[in-house]
């Protein structure tokens, strides 16, 4: 599994919207599937397909991403020669203007990366792919620059990127969330580039004061270059706002999707370890259609819902089509049913809250209900 | 190398014979316990917690799985530039080379090692017990009574203290004497295994002990009663805590069941004292519209069926619709297909009983072919990496395990599952 190619994941995407899951970190470090974060998935797929060295762009809020990161063991990119590098903005103190810093950092970083391609993937997405054949497919075309698109089509107003298509698949035009779609060729938010082509753009990005990488900032030159399109007929799941991330989220609930992401042998998901102790099913509860995670423990009613790690549900309890995040207590008789709850919110005895499958009522990181 | 006040040796070679099949191919130190752990997460967590870096496991039987699982120590925050975990086989020397004779011999054969460490104070342990205990209370304990050797003890009810090996102590702790299995105990103090020594004392006495052709060369057989012959200052240091000893079936699964009877007692949850260990990488475990789990333990990667009730399940287990597991401990990667019956069973890992099967604890049911002696109490075992047919039935006390030679057996081998950690 030797591939040449270098990953960097970015973390933060400026189409997405997460409102209070997102306001505390970086999207990339957004908690899913009961014991993940979104990068996990990313991290783990490059990883599992022999990448080597990645890079992490961070630029908001990145606290929690490092935490979660560390030196990167999780994934084995705890590495004496390249591994895991968090990317923050470059900031410079006699350079208050630019406060979001500049592209210098990133440049080095892959200006002295060894491997001929980077593999780019944004962080509004989960998949568990293997990028292996892609690189191979992207280096076949010999374009300077490849995309990753699939035939979600434009579903109810996300902001995804159409494609127009010329006959040898290279990109000749491009919409952003059209009313009527031309197309449904959508772009993911995975591209490959040469990493010769990646430093001659970011030495010009640099040179123009512009401080954003993005898929869609390099989509935007198909007009100067030509950009190979590869299409992935495999699963993702795009997450951009709390109704995606909700929808996304239930859907590991179906036991053939939830194969697609976990049952791939020699493509586990790694994640951040915990220790918790395991879960701990007490009398009284009962638990059908769910996740849940170590650390649990349960003496109330859960259906159709994902528990993360250390959630403590009463008696009596009843949560119905939830996201219940890690360290949560639900206390005695409390009700909720279409209830988002970020880490370390405690619901109290009885509280009732009833939110709707399109518009998930959420709840911030600490609060107490 | 930079000195370390303590060392810890773990006693991780024995065989843990009375486990039959469970430990036909690992250590006992390896053997799952309690849904996420291995036995040897337990002193090794201890150590970690108790501030001690430099941990020395000695290992001698069937080593393989408990190497790889170890690693370089990294689970338990044990991959330290000073110090760290060291595991230590026994090896070949210039002129004579041997096995580790006995738990001395053993340490005796690593002096070099805890040599280079410099320590004050030596920490031996057994990789066979499940307990939380801080070894600083005792080293404090042992430095405060300015003792040559501190000998961890637990009070046994008394009818059960001629179980164990017995420490009688004076007012002070100080003790007098130690008796291997007392037909007529004077003391319900028994040694747990754990022991402080001032190095330099220790180191004499195990060459002391090595030029002696008759001894065992054994902590509780010879080193302990040499010291007391000596007079020499040994003094007990009583834990009150939750400890068990997991040497045999019923203790085992015994142990595993307190997890859920009182899992208050040793508190797996203590975010001050944390239990390490590998971490299979799996998901969130999953229960199903048709699965139903009444007060038991589970962890990730399993995926529930059928009907739960009293039960362990370690990492990525199966158990189908229909199927009814209870009052039983599941290993890592074990399989109850739809429809079967499991009862006070331990299923090894990548262990599947097939659809329909049956295993029940009463002796009077079904085959009682696998009976062996080192059940009791109605515990079943099935062997690791085999499967139960479909539709057998098995009665209590069984062991099954694959033989090749048996005509129509009910247990066949599978291929060694991959590793679940």
């Amino acid at each position: 599994m030797f591939i040449d190619a270098m990953g960097l994941i970015l973390a933060d995407h400026t189409r997405a919207n997460l409102g209070d899951l997102e306001e505390p970190r970086s999207l990339a470090a957004v908690p899913f599937a009961g014991r993940y974060r979104i990068i996990d998935f990313t991290l783990s797929s490059l990883v599992n397909s022999g990448v080597k060295n990645v890079g992490v762009v961070a630029n908001h809020k990145y606290r929690s991403l490092m935490d979660h990161l560390g030196t990167g063991a999780y994934w084995d990119l705890d590495r004496m020669q390249q591994g895991l590098s968090i990317l923050p903005p470059f900031l410079i103190s006699h350079h208050q203007d630019e406060q979001e810093g500049d592209l210098v950092g990133l440049y080095d970083f892959v200006r002295d990366a060894t491997q001929n391609y980077v593999v780019i993937c944004e962080s509004n997405q989960v998949m568990n792919i293997d990028f292996g054949p892609y690189v191979q497919a992207a280096k076949a075309s010999g374009a300077k620059m490849t995309i990753l698109y699939n035939q979600d089509g434009n579903k109810s107003g996300q902001p995804y990127f159409l494609l127009g298509l010329d006959e040898d698949n290279y990109v000749n035009d491009l919409f952003l969330s059209p009313r009527e779609l031309p197309t449904t060729n959508t772009a993911l938010g995975i591209m490959i580039l040469e990493r010769d082509f990646l430093i001659q753009h970011l030495e010009l990005e640099v040179a123009r004061g512009r401080n954003k990488l993005s898929v869609e900032n390099l989509l935007r030159l198909y007009e100067e270059e030509q950009i190979f399109a590869l299409e992935y007929s495999g699963m993702i799941l795009r997450i951009n706002s709390l109704a995606t991330y909700f929808q996304a989220s239930q859907r590991f609930l179906e036991m053939d999707i939830f194969d697609l992401f976990f049952n791939q042998e020699d493509r586990p998901i790694y994640t951040k370890v915990k220790n918790e102790a395991p879960a701990m099913y007490l009398t009284g509860n009962k638990v059908v259609n769910s996740l849940l995670s170590d650390g649990c423990s349960v003496a109330g009613e859960v259906k159709d819902s994902i528990i993360f790690r250390g959630v403590q549900v009463g008696r009596h309890a009843v949560l119905d089509n939830c996201i219940i995040g890690q360290d949560c207590v639900i206390s005695e008789g409390a009700e909720l049913s279409y209830v988002i709850l970020d880490k370390d919110t405690v619901i109290r005895p009885g509280v009732k809250l009833v939110g709707q499958p399109d518009y998930p009522v959420v709840i911030g990181k600490g609060v107490i209900v | 190398m930079a000195k370390q006040e303590v060392v810890a040796m773990i006693l991780a070679g024995g065989q843990g014979s009375r486990l039959g099949i469970l430990t036909q191919y690992v250590a006992k130190p390896a053997v799952p316990f309690g849904s996420r752990y291995r036995i040897i997460d337990f002193p090794l967590s201890n150590c970690t917690n108790s501030g001690i870096e430099a941990v020395g496991v000695l290992t001698q039987y069937q080593p393989l799985e408990l190497n790889q699982y170890m690693g370089n120590g990294h689970s338990w925050d044990l991959d330290r530039n000073t110090g760290g975990l060291a595991i230590l086989p026994p090896f070949q020397r210039s002129g004579r080379s041997d096995w580790y004779k006995g738990t001395a011999n053993a340490i005796y054969q690593n002096i070099y090692y805890i040599d280079r460490y410099n320590p004050k104070y030596v920490l031996i342990l057994s990789g066979d017990h499940i307990y939380k205990m801080n070894y600083g209370k005792m080293l404090s304990f042992h430095v405060e009574k300015e003792a040559d050797c501190t000998i961890a003890v637990i009070e046994v009810p008394w009818e059960e203290a001629s179980r164990f090996g017995i420490m009688n102590t004076d007012e002070d702790a100080r003790i007098t004497e130690f008796v291997e299995k007392p037909p007529e105990p004077k003391s319900r103090l028994a040694s747990m295994g754990i022991y402080i020594f001032n190095w330099p004392v220790l180191k004499e006495k195990l060459i002391a002990d090595e030029q002696n052709p008759d001894s065992d060369n054994d902590f509780g057989k010879n080193i302990i009663p040499a010291m007391l012959a000596e007079e020499q200052k040994l003094y007990a240091y009583t834990f009150a805590d939750y400890w068990r000893d997991v040497g045999t079936i019923f203790s085992l699964w015994d142990a595993n069941m307190d997890l859920i009877r009182d899992p208050q007692e040793i508190d797996l949850s203590d975010d001050r004292w944390r239990i390490y260990g590998r971490t299979p990488v799996q998901p969130s475990h999953y229960i199903s519209t048709s699965g139903e789990v009444v007060n038991s333990v589970i962890t990730d990667g399993c995926k529930i069926y059928g009907r739960l009730e009293n039960s362990v399940l370690a990492a990525s287990c199966y158990v189908g619709e229909g199927a009814v597991v209870k009052d039983s401990v599941l290993m890592p990667g074990a399989v109850v297909e739809a429809g079967a019956y499991v009862e006070k069973a331990i299923i090894g890992l990548h262990g599947v009983v097939g659809r329909g099967a049956e295993m029940r604890p009463a002796t009077d049911f079904g085959s009682q072919e696998y009976v062996n002696k080192l059940c009791s109490e109605g515990i079943s075992v099935l062997q690791s990496n085999t499967e139960l047919k479909a539709g057998a039935k098995v009665g209590g006390n069984s062991m099954l395990v694959s033989d090749a030679n048996v005509q129509e057996a009910l247990v066949i081998a599978h291929q060694p599952g991959t590793l679940l950690y």
